[in-house]
Order: structure tokens, then C-alpha cells, then sequence
């Protein structure tokens, strides 16, 4: 069975082409551009993975971590940002990875086959 | 008047703005701080265990199980680490340029299980466990010869940089001597030469002698405000024994730091409203590398704590010269904060 993800990311372009991208690595994926649109599907949806952009409008990524680990601790969880510098904030250590935006996705498929196959 | 005044060891200067005096109220939020609630979640509160990686070091109850709830004092590494341990780093030419690998250590001390209990809230001896941490972990880490420099710190707060408000500390190894530190090393081994002694101890004797900047001592260790001092209410927490490393300290040492610590703390909440601080750690070099270029380092470097309140921000003129200015002198901030 198709390993569910829900991605979360703001730019449209790169949403789309995560999708696209995932989808032919044969995932079933949920892309959504905001995090209250992520905490709306994780209520609706069962999911094995959720990839999250941090520097969103509204809410940004460490507070939706932190929502997603009152609603289910279980579900792993990568951090997918152009930026370094929130590894400083501890809060990223709810998530199980972090990866830095680059022009290939290689490292963020290999996180995600790390984590869920 | 202002006055201009030079800190001894590391020749920087700071304008002391006396005629701007200001008291400690002034420092006080005009309206309380929200009161600091338990976030919805938090990977360094007990039960969370799973969301750090593998603990490096823990103080627990009997029985219980690394990783597991039951911990007082847990250490572990960074998980998405600036700097990762590995082989000693070369230097690199790029150009007019240097650069190495981003070796090191980076290690989180959480001082306790439960996210609301501050560190001067905790009863003595789990203090001291905390302190007998910092000096177990900068001992094994210093074993490791790759680290010239270990640094303990603590932010506690947002404006003071911590990103996560459950009580932790951190522990920071480089394959470089910081250049404040080393200024430091340098500075104190040219007043070793002058003065004959080192200058720490020198500065202990005149401070408890004077008093005026004097706000605590017992048989081990003095608090001081500096003569220099870059910010209000900054302080020192000295021990009367000169050595050049944290990691010297005895057990009846580590409690009385404690009960000092625990001291300073509890007067910066109640003089100035449990402002968010820093505090840190300067001792000298790993002392199982050579000393490099200095040759009387056991002698001329007396280590210590300094504490620093954040009640006025950094701006354009100090980022710019290096000059600090500073509405509080330090005669001044020690007498409320001995009061």
C-alpha cells in the first residue's frame, strides 16, 4: 500500500512540484500551502509522514510541529526549509529531520525513504 | 558627568551615563511578564524522551532506564547539530582566506524534568547536580583532544536567546580558542608578568577589601559587580581559590557554587523582576593540550561565571565601536542588589 505524506508548503511552484515529484516515487501525496489547511487534514486524514515548511505566512512551521505533537506524536516528521538557522530553535527536535532546500530533492527522498519506506 | 572606565583584563572601555542613574524599577516591565505557561508540547519535558537523541549523560533514580522518565539532570547532544564531532579539522587557505570543517560539540543540559521549575526555584542539591553535570560532561569532553575550548552557558528567556523556555543549559566545544577567550588568556598572562600574581586574585583581594561592588562571599566564592562593567546589574561570580578550570572544583565546592548561584539568581528576580539573563562559564583552554603560547596559563587565569541581565539591547554604537554604555554603575547596582 502507498505510503501517505502531507506536505506543507507555502510557494506554489514548489508545491507543486514536490507532488509531482513524490507522487512518481510512488507516494500518495497531500500537498496543502498553509498550516491550519495541514491541521484540517491531519484531523480528516491518517498520514505516515508529514513534510513542513518553517517561514509560512500565518502560522509557521514550529508552531504547527508543536500542534501536530498535541493531535499525534507518532507520525514523523521532516523539516524542509531554505534556512540553517532554525536548528537552533529546540523546538525542531519534535521533528525526526531537517533539510535544507537544495535544487535536487535526493537528500529529501532519502529522508523519506529513511523514515517510512 | 559621565565617566569612561577600562576593564583590566580585556582593555575595553564603557561610558558609565551616571547622570542617566536609574533605579531598578526602571528596569521593570511596565506590566508584568505573562506568566510562563507549559507549551502544547515540548521535546525536553519528562516523557518526550523519544524526540531527543540518545542522552549522553543523566542523573536519575534508581532502576530507571536511559531515555526513560525518571531523570533529575539529563545531557544530550544537539539533534540537528551546527557543529558535529569528528577528526581534528585542518585549516584551509581559500585565497587570503582561512576556513575548516565545522568540527565540535553540542551538547543541551535540561536542568530538570518539569518545564516550569527555573533553575533558583530548584532546592540546593539538585542545583549542584546540575553544576557536578557541567563539570562531568566539560571533563569527558576536554578528553577529546580535538576541543581546544569547552563553553557552558545558559540563556534563559527569549531576548536572551533561548528559543525553548524548559530550564537548559548548553555546552559548546570548538577546535578553536574563542577570541574572547584567548584575548583573555593573553591579557592575563601580560598582568601575570606585571603584577607578579594573577590578576583575578588581585581583583578578589581589592573588591572585598573596597566592598563598594561587593554583593555576596562566603569561604569559597565572592560575587562582584565589575568595575567596567558593558551592562546594568552585570555580575561575577569569582572562587576564592585560584584555578584555571570549572573543572577543579571539589564537591563541597560545587555547593557552595550552588547555594551561590541559587543566591544571584533569586536576587535578579527580586531586584529586577526575573529578567531574562545569560550566564556563562570562562576558564581556560583544555588542559590536556599543550598551552600553546602560554607559559604561566596555571598561574595568570583564575576561571569564573559572569552574569548578565538583558535589560538594554546592543545597538549601533557598541556594535560599531566596542564602547558599552551603561546607565548603572556598578557601586550602584551592587547596593540594590545587595539590599
Amino acid at each position: 500500500m502507498k505510503k501517505r505524506l502531507l506536505i506543507v508548503e507555502d510557494e506554489k511552484n514548489l508545491c507543486l512540484l514536490y507532488r509531482e515529484e513524490l507522487t512518481k516515487a510512488g507516494y500518495k501525496v497531500t500537498a496543502v500551502m498553509d498550516a491550519d489547511t495541514a491541521l484540517e487534514q491531519l484531523k480528516k486524514h491518517s498520514f505516515d509522514l508529514i513534510i513542513t515548511d518553517i517561514r509560512m505566512p500565518g502560522k509557521n512551521g514550529i508552531e504547527l510541529i508543536t500542534q501536530i505533537m498535541a493531535l499525534r506524536k507518532d507520525i514523523p516528521i521532516i523539516i524542509n526549509t531554505a534556512y540553517q538557522s532554525y536548528k537552533h530553535d529546540f523546538m525542531t527536535w519534535a521533528a525526526d529531520a531537517y533539510v535544507v532546500k537544495s535544487a535536487s530533492l535526493d537528500e529529501l527522498k532519502d529522508k523519506i525513504k529513511e523514515l517510512v519506506g | 558627568m559621565s565617566e569612561l572606565r577600562k576593564d583590566i583584563i580585556t582593555g575595553r572601555w564603557v561610558i558609565l551615563a551616571s547622570e542617566r542613574g536609574k533605579r531598578p524599577d526602571d528596569f521593570r516591565p511596565a506590566a508584568p511578564e505573562k506568566k510562563e505557561e507549559v507549551p502544547a508540547f515540548c521535546p525536553f519535558c519528562e516523557g518526550n524522551e523519544s524526540k531527543t537523541p540518545p542522552e549522553v549523560a543523566s542523573l536519575r533514580k534508581r532502576g530507571t532506564r536511559p531515555d526513560q522518565p525518571g531523570w533529575r539532570v539529563r545531557t544530550v547532544p544537539n539533534k540537528f547539530p551546527a557543529l558535529s564531532r569528528g577528526l581534528p579539522p585542518e585549516r584551509h587557505d581559500e585565497g587570503i582566506y582561512q576556513w575548516m570543517d565545522g568540527v565540535g560539540v553540542h551538547e543541551v543540559v535540561i536542568e530538570n524534568p518539569c518545564h516550569l521549575q527555573e533553575l533558583p526555584d530548584l532546592p540546593l542539591p539538585h542545583i549542584q547536580d546540575v553544576l557536578s553535570t557541567y563539570r562531568e560532561r566539560v571533563k569527558s569532553i576536554e578528553e577529546e583532544y580535538q576541543y581546544k575550548y569547552v563553553h557552558v552557558f545558559k540563556n534563559k528567556g527569549r531576548e536572551a536567546g533561548a528559543s525553548l523556555s524548559h530550564p537548559h543549559s548548553q555546552i559548546v566545544a570548538t577546535p578553536i580558542i574563542p577570541k574572547q577567550v584567548n584575548e583573555e588568556l593573553y591579557s592575563c598572562e601580560r598582568l601575570h608578568l606585571q603584577l607578579g600574581e594573577c590578576i583575578f586574585c588581585r581583583i578578589i583581594r581589592e573588591e572585598k577589601k573596597i566592598g563598594h561592588r561587593l554583593v555576596a562571599r562566603s569561604d569559597h566564592f565572592c560575587v562582584v559587580t565589575p568595575f567596567a562593567p558593558r551592562f546594568p546589574f552585570e555580575m561575577r561570580i569569582y572562587p576564592l581559590r585560584h584555578s584555571p578550570w570549572f573543572t577543579s572544583l571539589t564537591e563541597k565546592e560545587l555547593r557552595a557554587l550552588a547555594k551561590t548561584l541559587k543566591l544571584v539568581l533569586c536576587k535578579l528576580r527580586d531586584v529586577l523582576s526575573d529578567p531574562p539573563y545569560n550566564f556563562y562559564i570562562h576558564q581556560a583552554s583544555n588542559p590536556n593540550l599543550p598551552h600553546e603560547a602560554w607559559v604561566n596559563l596555571e598561574k595568570s587565569y583564575h576561571w569564573h561565571m559572569e552574569i548578565i541581565p538583558v535589560l538594554t539591547r546592543v545597538a549601533g554604537f557598541e556594535w560599531g565601536t566596542g564602547f558599552y554604555i551603561n546607565p548603572v554603575p556598578p557601586e550602584t547596582a551592587a547596593g540594590f542588589l545587595r539590599s
